[in-house]
């Protein structure tokens, strides 16, 4: 009754969150309501007892993710009425989208698995140990693989952003550290009457 | 039904028997940081409101408590009331998981050091939300600072984390702990404490890391626009992070609640009593090191966390792994 009763509690949250992201005019107020919807689902996945993967997926798409967003977001200046207009172009994107998600979940809840199975399976041992135990063992190619897409993606971002300005000024910490105050002060002798010699 | 609500009132309790010492000591910790400036600085610091000046940080509050809490006119008002409370929820929600002794804990989660790191790095969202609702530049510039840093560090915290969670296997506070009851962490992975205590001074924005709040470059950075207690919240939170870090580096190092060496008279001092001593203790090394060392730079500070604790922490946890590996010391 508990169990079911915060079930609804979070899923009506996480939906309502979903909307006002869509539809909050200030896109600083999306990015937080976004981190609130992370909230939600991570509340979720502990629900179902997936502890584990509930709070990793709060402390990297609410630690790092969305405050990267938010760090963006925040230093764009964004006219509010254009954002709305464009909008409407995405949608039919989104469509398809949300159509191959629907598409995805039915595909594992209904013909995928046989669930009992998986019931005792996840039920079985804690389930920190449990997706340890088959991580780099059954599912190892996979997960290389998908740290290769990310690295892929990290080294893709830096080349389409990063130019190279020859022109800019950078420090150079080695030579900063080895600097000593001869470097930097002379102690001249000046006899009177004649002034420095610039040499 | 009786059951439910004397469930409920003990939790309840349980709490408040958190909170309320968290509170306590971070007044003290305050008059504390005080006479230990004072003592390094060869003055005397507050000794006028109560017997040695014990009571200065209780007078202080009282003084935050009655001045006019101000809105900058041009603020995004919710977001600027909100974000202080924020700060100050996330830094006590924090104690739930913290063992003090064996069995003295308000909830005794599978996953306890995972939930102090995903909480402790929800920590910048008070300071950015901050930032940005205050609607100024210097609160604003202040605000990206100090995203950036607590981010950096956090990438090292979270490689120490992993190279403990390694040698104990298991991610229950309460197992970590225990597990060091032979031998503190902090001797065979020294190195590793000495980096966790450097990147706790720069996540909770301590000197020589406290560019967020650089009062010579950023009049007080993220707080600039706070007044009375609004601003009091995020005094509070930041001394309340700095216990909680300290807690953590106990835990995580220093054996928590086990005596130095185990033999008969001092094994039989209650356990709190060692894990208070040495919370102070740590405690003590971050006003040493407010008093001795002169902030960084801002480009020195990125450097530090991802030219060279990065990489070295990066490498520890694989030399380490590897040890345990070779040695089949590896926890089941």
């Amino acid at each position: 009754m508990f169990l079911v009763g915060s079930f609804f509690l979070f899923a009506a949250f996480l939906i309502t969150t979903c909307i006002f992201v869509i539809f909050s005019k200030n896109p600083v107020n999306s990015v937080l309501f976004l981190v609130l919807a992370f909230l939600n689902s991570t509340f979720l996945f502990i629900l179902i007892g997936a502890e584990f993967v509930g709070i990793i997926l709060a402390i990297v798409y609410i630690g790092a993710v969305a405050i990267l967003f938010l760090f963006v977001v925040m230093m764009l200046d964004i006219q509010i009425t254009t954002l709305m207009f464009n909008i409407k172009r995405y949608i039919p994107l989104a469509l398809l989208f949300a159509g191959i998600i629907l598409a995805e979940i039915i595909y594992l809840t209904v013909f995928k698995t046989s669930k009992d199975n998986l019931d005792t399976f996840i039920r079985s041992k804690n389930n920190t140990e449990q997706i340890g135990d088959v991580l780099y063992t059954e599912y190892f190619i996979d997960f290389q693989l998908s740290g290769i897409v990310l690295l892929l993606a990290m080294i893709g971002a830096i080349v389409l952003t990063h130019v190279y300005r020859p022109t800019i000024k950078r420090q150079n910490i080695e030579s900063q550290n080895s600097t000593t105050a001869e470097d930097r002060v002379k102690l001249v002798k000046i006899k009177s009457g004649e002034g420095i010699k610039d040499d | 039904m009786t059951s439910l609500s004397f469930e409920l009132t003990i939790g309840i309790l349980k709490i408040f028997s958190f909170v309320v010492p968290v509170l306590v000591s971070v007044a003290l910790l305050v008059y504390l940081e005080r006479k230990v400036l004072g003592a390094v600085q060869l003055r005397k610091g507050p000794n006028v409101v109560g017997p040695f000046g014990i009571l200065q940080s209780f007078a202080d509050v009282l003084k935050l408590l009655t001045k006019e809490n101000l809105l900058p006119s041009s603020s995004n008002k919710f977001l600027f009331i909100f974000a202080p409370m924020l700060t100050l929820i996330l830094s006590l929600i924090a104690w739930a998981v913290i063992p003090i002794s064996s069995t003295y804990v308000i909830a005794n989660i599978n996953i306890g050091i995972l939930y102090l790191f995903a909480v402790s790095s929800f920590g910048v969202y008070g300071v950015i939300i901050a930032g940005w609702a205050s609607n100024s530049k210097y609160p604003f510039l202040g605000a990206l600072r100090s995203a950036a840093q607590m981010i950096s560090y956090e990438v090292s915290i979270g490689f120490v984390i992993i190279t403990v969670l390694i040698c104990v296997g298991s991610l229950n506070l309460i197992d970590i702990v225990e597990s060091q009851k032979n031998m503190w962490f902090a001797i065979p992975l020294l190195p590793m404490f000495v980096i966790f205590i450097i990147s706790a001074l720069a996540e909770t924005n301590r000197l020589p890391f406290d560019l967020p709040e650089d009062e010579a470059t950023l009049v007080a950075g993220f707080f600039t626009e706070y007044s009375s207690i609004s601003f009091g919240l995020f005094f509070l939170a930041e001394y309340a992070n700095m216990i909680l870090m300290s807690s953590l580096t106990v835990i995580l190092f220093l054996g928590g609640w086990y005596p130095p060496i185990d033999i008969f008279p001092l094994n039989a001092i209650p356990g709190i009593f060692w894990f208070v001593i040495k919370v102070f203790l740590i405690l003590f090394v971050f006003l040493w090191v407010r008093a001795t060392f002169p902030r960084y730079r801002y480009d020195q500070l990125m450097r530090l966390g991802w030219k060279i604790f990065l990489p070295f922490t990066l490498i520890w946890v694989v030399i380490t792994s590897a040890f345990l590996f070779y040695f089949g010391l590896l926890p089941n």
